[in-house]
């Protein structure tokens, strides 16, 4: 009861900082759909070619665009040392961590609701009916990311050079979650059902559970070392 | 209460910034903690809240340790214009805080803490908006709203006006007359010393001397008279 208290508290607070900053969300949705440009510019191919490339090329997108969103999920406890206010207090950590999590989850999902259908225009694709399945593992997926993310961002906050350092840990860490995700996407998109996703979808929730549990219970550790 | 410091160490990698540092504080004690930069303080304050932990030695609050999570006696540290977010309102920010702490959220109460730092009328501004001086009244109502047992000052003085210095002294001493503990680390020793009633001064991480405060106190003009800069004079 405490932790989820605690989380929503926290939630809150970094909801209305952005609110009043919306430096996160907006260059996240900028550099979202620039990148969709920079694909649809660069790549000269049929219809059929880009639906078979399309989860990767969303996916290339959503983790440029969620580990720009990362390294500024701190930012906002490192100034005035706001970080050192929240250890002192008798804040649950794994508060910290829930509510870093769905923060920047929230963010990313933000953002893809926008990006997934414009790529979809972009490169006039069919299949629109496919696109509230390919949300829901794209939930999946960006749920991975966010808690390795926020783990790991932790882990670099004290880093001098952690803009660079994040996603070189980062993305070894993510490739079970990116290749269960795109592998679930491209089941999908040639089958035209959830359900062809069977086995890589149990291995994303799989992975997420892990994940969250993991998270919670070494966060204590992670952020006051 | 008793709060018992044991041989307390830190060291980052091969410097040692604090070395076997030991004390006994009591309820009600005012100390100032003095000493030139570097020699320690601002770690044993960070140390004292949990904020880094020791290389070795024991911090034990009534015999307890510190290492239980969060354990009671609450502690707390003022940095003087630091621990509070610029895009957040005066308001908001305490009733953060208060919220994090497991208080009741009474906006009344918000508003009673800030009159007694004079900030009443700037409850509904960014703190982001505030001088250095105004965060530390901020502050102030922080920590008169949270009551914490144990308080942790660093160089509170260096922003605060006449009339903030007058909020803040009589806040400590408040504390210290309803059984708590302060220790303040200060390089303005003549304000330090007219309020604390025991003295500390660390030299290079090391306790060199540890008194109640008496009159006069030769030794502690023995004592601090090294810090003084070249050609002046000090008596307490």
């Amino acid at each position: 009861m405490e932790l989820l208290k605690h989380t929503s508290l926290l939630l809150w607070k970094d909801f209305l900082l952005e609110l009043r900053r919306r430096d996160s969300l907006l260059t996240m949705f900028f550099f979202g759909t620039l990148l969709l440009f920079v694909f649809h510019f660069s790549f000269d191919l049929p219809p059929d070619r880009v639906a078979e490339m399309a989860p990767a090329l969303l996916w290339l997108a959503f983790l440029f665009t969620g580990t720009l969103g990362l390294t500024q999920l701190f930012q906002v406890e490192r100034e005035n040392h706001t970080l050192e206010a929240l250890l002192l207090s008798p804040l649950d950590r794994g508060a910290l961590f829930l509510a870093k999590s769905c923060f920047n989850l929230l963010l990313m999902s933000l953002v893809e609701l926008v990006v997934m259908p414009l790529f979809w225009i972009l490169f006039n694709l069919q299949g629109w009916n496919l696109l509230p399945q390919l949300f829901l593992v794209t939930l999946l997926g960006t749920i991975g990311f966010c808690v390795l993310g926020t783990m790991m961002s932790a882990i670099t906050l004290r880093a001098r050079a952690r803009e660079l350092l994040l996603p070189l840990v980062l993305f070894p860490l993510m490739i079970p979650v990116i290749l269960a995700t795109i592998r679930c996407m491209e089941n999908i998109m040639s089958a035209g059902d959830l359900g062809a996703a069977g086995s890589w979808l149990r291995l994303l929730l799989g992975f997420d559970v892990i994940f969250v549990t993991v998270g919670i219970l070494i966060f204590d550790q992670v952020i006051e070392s | 209460m008793r709060l018992l410091v044991e041989r307390l160490s830190k060291a980052y990698t091969f410097l040692w910034a604090l070395r076997d540092f030991s004390v006994e504080l009591e309820s009600g004690d005012l100390v100032a903690l003095l000493g030139p930069n570097g020699a320690g303080k601002t770690t044993l304050l960070k140390l004292l809240v949990g904020l880094i932990a020791p290389t070795s030695g024991a911090i034990r609050f009534e015999g307890t340790s510190r290492i239980a999570p969060r354990s009671q006696p609450r502690t707390g540290l003022l940095m003087p214009a630091d621990h509070l977010y610029d895009n957040l309102t005066v308001r908001e920010n305490l009733s953060f805080f208060l919220s994090l702490y497991g208080h009741r959220c009474d906006l009344q109460m918000i508003d009673c803490a800030l009159e007694d730092v004079a900030l009443l009328e700037r409850g509904a501004e960014y703190v982001g908006n505030l001088s250095s001086g105004m965060r530390c009244r901020v502050s102030l109502a922080k920590w008169k709203l949270l009551q914490p047992d144990v308080l942790l000052l660093d160089e509170p003085y260096g922003v605060l006006d006449g009339s903030g210095i007058d909020l803040l002294e009589k806040f400590l001493r408040h504390q210290a007359e309803n059984g708590g503990i302060v220790i303040m680390a200060s390089h303005h020793v003549s304000r330090a010393l007219k309020l604390c009633r025991r003295a500390l001064i660390l030299k290079q991480g090391r306790l060199t001397f540890n008194e109640v405060k008496r009159q006069p106190w030769p030794s502690f003009d023995r004592a601090f008279g090294e810090f003084l800069p070249q050609g002046e004079k000090w008596s307490s």
